[in-house]
């Protein structure tokens, strides 16, 4: 494109009286931009018309120095086809410096400094981008929704779809839908007051995408085959049956855990009578409780337990408060008891905890250790520790016990490793539980024809979730979203929410890949990799990096990108050796040569420079609620946003120490099993390529202290100076780059 | 029927559920541990309000019935505020202690008697008189008993009275206390009372 630049320095908020506007205008203009204008306040409608005016007369790309770019994006948002630039001196130059500090020959030098540095980085990243081009499906896109799963949350993300106006497929491997909902009794009350247990409402249900010629039903078939990208996923089930889709829903719920495995605590397959609450779901249906006089349901069977499910399911403790209740109604004398560790009652649950108090039933707090069942007399009977009472007691002439066992991820490879992992020797369990997941994301329901694999990447407990705060139903595959029990246990009230959720998404996300933009994080961003094909190696760094399995590779391994699966990260960038993969207006150059163009003073002004390459996610936020909570820290620092630390090209380092630069930081989320990335595994390798440079650096004489990696949250703003004055303290300690003035 | 010892037995629970003043509520109790850990009286009972709900819920009749801490209860209604599940916790243990009585269990012989003597005072009078009141509490320890226990309340006692805080008498009844105006309308309204606690409908 023709550019047309202009610079526009605001200065309001105190910056008007904090720096000198001539100097500032002179670099704007020794960095090659001419029209660099001032003005009291950009952000008011006059300051917003003053540069409106200047598009309006042909200025297409524009430097703005002001506040944070995170802030006051309406404002100076000019449309698609104009570059703004924005160089933060509000958040990173002003509010943070001392307007002057002691020894200084003139008044708030370094903060002038600072300032200086941010206009010319942001002149060079303006004079290097350029608008981007939504990239556009060489077939025409589809806005249809695929869900897969036909028990609550897939037929409730059928139904929420096809109202939204879409076309659905929904397919389910039973010869009904109905799912674990079509073998349930009653549902726990859903409803103020939460007294009343409730109908299933199944048959309506179904009834209801029996009506609906939006939805078309695949029942009695599988996936055998998902192909293609966001927009364009070419399906094959079982049947034979092929269609193309735009989004993917998977709804295909949970497994029981094992009661097999509890025969040594709690004596299951020892007696009949001892049945777990999936049995006794069958029973309640049947209407076959009216013989019960009396039962104990014995909570977290197997769950919270690092030898069988180190998660608590949310859902057990509700479902024997439910079956509880069936209990009571069919004969109210009943006793009926739960003897528990915690009772977990999410949501409105407590409600149904009351109302089963209500209704009589006892509850016995039994602390960790299992209550011992044993026969007598024909009948049941339980010794367990009763922690209230700090005695153990004593419950006989049971009918029948039930053991409220959890709910594990719907994936028949999933075994106990991965879950028991906890409770071993580490070494071991870590191993187990990595071959166990690897056999886990061997296994799909969608059986995806993605270079990275055919299943949903799995978190620790082979969920398919990735950003589990943040963005719920997300998966690791763009344009593929998870509803309910398949992503974590839930009960029938949170799946109908997710189903709800997940089908939105999932037509967002078509909208998305019609549009050529991409989806949450970078919601909207239109820029996408581009690969200068003719130097890649096929080393396959990309292929096997990018978190969300964008890239697939042809026969000769050369990497082939999907678009619209690609969430915009930079992950691929940071990965390639050959630095070939860039974007409009992110690139390996771009960066380098705004960490070339910040000034070094000599060795003997004693001033350092340390660059701060910040996540934009989590740490650019911070340090922007830093900086306007009135935290100061060290002039010398220099902040340069990037997409995800994932997205950091070792060369910038290189960069930076061969320009004198005396340290580098790294500044982005929490990384591992708590991992905060908003790219899921950013951080992460981030992390690996930083412990490979020491060696480089070794080789460069410098010590390897000059780099650091810290890693930060939104909310811990106090962090910030504290962790910038640590490495400051560090890089005084090392003393000056040996490269500066070469 | 016979019951292990130590085993849950549910008619206790039902007996409690229906006879005692406010006694469903105990069905209600979550074992927060608010009411135990607020009650001022805490240091001197075995087992807390939460543990006689346990009790009860167990089965324990007499481990309850007997329990003076039943009787300990001061009504400073502190549990009863702050039970999140809004036990009625004062009530409960009053309650529970009027059934035992009424049962012909004391579990604690002094709070029984001076409660004894409280309700002789105000059925008769109609009013607290705070030297009778004392006086007759005292005696029921017996004669001997009686005396030693009101020499070691000498000292009290004189302060009292030359405060005016409390009249002279020679005896119990020596003057008789003064009954306060429409007595028969109060004795009245006591009996009805009476007639209505929980238990006695049925
Ligand atoms: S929901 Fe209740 S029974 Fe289930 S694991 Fe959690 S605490 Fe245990
Ligand atoms: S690594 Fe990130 S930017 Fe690169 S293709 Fe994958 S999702 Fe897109
Ligand atoms: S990382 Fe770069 S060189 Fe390697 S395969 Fe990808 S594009 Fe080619
Ligand atoms: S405060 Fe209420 S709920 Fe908590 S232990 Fe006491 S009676 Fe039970």
């Amino acid at each position: 494109m023709d550019k047309n630049q202009a610079c526009y320095l605001c200065q309001g908020c105190g910056l008007g009286e904090a720096l000198n506007f001539e100097k500032l205008q002179e670099v704007v203009e020794e960095a090659g931009i001419g029209e660099v204008k001032t003005h009291e306040q950009l952000c008011s409608p006059e300051g917003v018309a003053f540069i409106q005016g200047d598009v309006d007369g042909g200025v297409n790309a524009i430097l703005l120095g002001a506040c944070s770019c995170r802030v006051k994006t309406n404002e100076f948002d000019f449309g698609p086809e104009v570059i703004v630039e924005r160089a933060s001196l509000r958040e990173q130059a002003v509010y943070p410096s001392e307007a002057e500090y002691e020894g200084e020959e003139e008044a708030g030098e370094d903060r002038q400094m600072l300032a200086e540095d941010y206009l010319r980085m942001s002149a060079v990243k303006l004079a290097k981008s350029d608008v981007p081009v939504p990239f556009q499906l060489e077939e025409a896109p589809e806005t249809s929704v695929m869900v897969v799963g036909g028990g609550v949350a897939g037929i409730n993300a059928a139904l929420a779809a096809a109202k939204a106006g879409v076309d659905v497929f929904l397919v389910e491997k039973e010869d009904a839908l109905g799912g674990f909902l079509g073998k349930m009794a009653k549902l726990a009350p859903e409803n103020p007051p939460y007294q009343e247990l409730e109908d299933t409402h199944l048959e309506a249900l179904v009834a209801e995408i029996e009506g609906n010629d939006k939805i078309k039903v695949y029942t009695g078939n599988t996936v055998t085959e998902t192909k293609g990208a966001p927009g364009n996923f070419d399906v094959t089930l079982s049947g034979g049956e092929s269609f193309r889709c735009g989004a993917i829903v998977q709804a295909t719920g949970w497994l029981p855990y094992e009661p097999e495995k509890l025969a040594e605590e709690l004596a299951y397959g020892s007696n009949d009578a001892i049945i777990t609450n999936v049995d006794m779901e069958a029973k309640a249906k049947a209407g076959d409780l009216g013989g019960i006089g009396s039962v104990a349901f014995i909570q977290c069977a197997g769950s919270r337990d690092q030898n069988h499910l180190p998660y608590c399911s949310a859902v057990c403790c509700t479902v024997s408060l439910k079956q509880a209740m069936l209990v009571k109604e069919a004969n109210p004398e009943a006793a009926v008891y739960v003897i528990y560790k915690d009772i977990r009652t999410p949501g409105q649950s407590e409600e149904v905890y009351r109302e089963a108090q209500r209704k009589g039933v006892v509850f016995i707090r039994r602390g960790e250790d299992y209550p011992k069942i044993s026969e007598s007399g024909g009948k049941l009977a339980i010794e367990t520790a009763d922690v209230t009472l700090n005695d153990t007691v004593e419950i006989d002439e049971l009918d029948l016990v039930v053991l409220a066992t959890g709910m594990k991820p719907n994936n028949p490879r999933v075994v106990e490793p991965p879950l028991v992992a906890l409770g071993m020797d580490q070494e071991a369990a870590k191993k187990v539980a990595a071959e166990a997941k690897a056999a886990c994301d061997d296994w799909s329901v969608l059986n995806l024809k993605y270079r990275q694999g055919p299943n949903l990447p799995t978190l620790k407990y082979a969920y398919p979730d990735s950003h589990f705060i943040c963005f719920p139903y997300e998966t690791r595959r763009t344009g593929i979203y998870a509803a309910g029990t398949v992503r974590r246990p839930m009960r029938v009230t949170a799946a109908v929410e997710d189903a709800t959720g997940a089908a939105l998404k999932a037509i967002q996300a078509t909208k998305a890949a019609a549009g050529g933009f991409a989806v949450h994080p970078r919601s909207g961003d239109m820029s996408f990799p581009e690969f200068a094909m003719q130097r890649c190696t096929q080393c396959k760094r990309c292929t096997e990096e990018c978190p969300f399995g964008a890239i697939n590779e042809d026969e000769k391994a050369n990497p082939l990108p999907n678009p619209t699966r690609c969430r915009r990260c930079g992950v691929c960038m940071g990965a390639c050796p050959e630095r070939i993969i860039s974007f409009k207006n992110y690139s390996v150059d771009m960066i380098g040569s705004m960490i070339k163009s910040i000034e070094v003073p000599e060795e003997d002004e004693e001033k350092p420079r340390v660059v701060v390459l910040v996540c934009e996610n989590d740490a650019l936020p911070a340090i922007d609620m830093a900086a306007r909570a009135g935290h100061k820290w060290s002039p010398y620092i220099r902040f340069i946003p990037v997409r995800c630390l994932g997205s950091i090209n070792l060369v910038w380092i290189a960069d930076a120490l061969s320009s004198g630069i005396d340290g580098v930081m790294l500044f982005g989320c929490r990384r591992g099993d708590d991992y905060q990335c908003h790219f899921i595994k950013g951080s992460e390798l981030a992390n690996v390529r930083m412990s490979k440079i020491s060696e480089t650096l070794d080789r460069l004489v410098l010590e390897s202290d000059r780099v650091r990696v810290e890693e930060i949250s939104f909310g811990e703003v106090d962090k910030v100076p504290q962790i910038i004055a640590e490495f400051m303290e560090t890089i005084e300690e090392v003393g000056p780059n040996p490269y500066k003035g070469f | 029927m016979v019951m292990a010892t130590k085993a849950y037995d549910k008619s206790f629970r039902e007996e409690v559920y229906k006879n005692v003043d406010s006694g469903e509520d105990v069905k209600l109790c979550m074992q927060c541990g608010v009411c135990g850990i607020t009650c001022p009286l805490r240091d001197k009972m075995t087992h807390g309000p939460r543990q006689i709900w346990s009790l009860i819920r167990a089965g324990k009749r007499d481990e309850v019935m007997d329990s003076p801490d039943i009787m300990l209860c001061t009504s400073c209604y502190t549990c009863k505020v702050r039970c999140p599940r809004g036990v009625k916790v004062i009530d409960i243990m009053h309650g529970l202690a009027h059934y035992a009585l009424e049962q012909g269990i004391v579990p604690r012989a002094e709070t029984a008697k001076f409660g004894k003597v409280f309700w002789d005072s105000i059925y008769k009078t109609g009013r607290v008189d705070e030297t009778e009141v004392p006086m007759r509490y005292t005696l029921t320890a017996g004669p001997i008993h009686g005396l030693f226990n009101t020499l070691e309340m000498m000292d009290i006692g004189r302060a009292l009275l030359s405060h005016k805080r409390m009249k002279f008498k020679l005896g119990p009844g020596i003057p008789p206390s003064k009954k306060i105006k429409g007595i028969k309308g109060l004795k009245k309204m006591l009996d009805k009372a009476q007639a209505m606690s929980p238990g006695k409908e049925g």
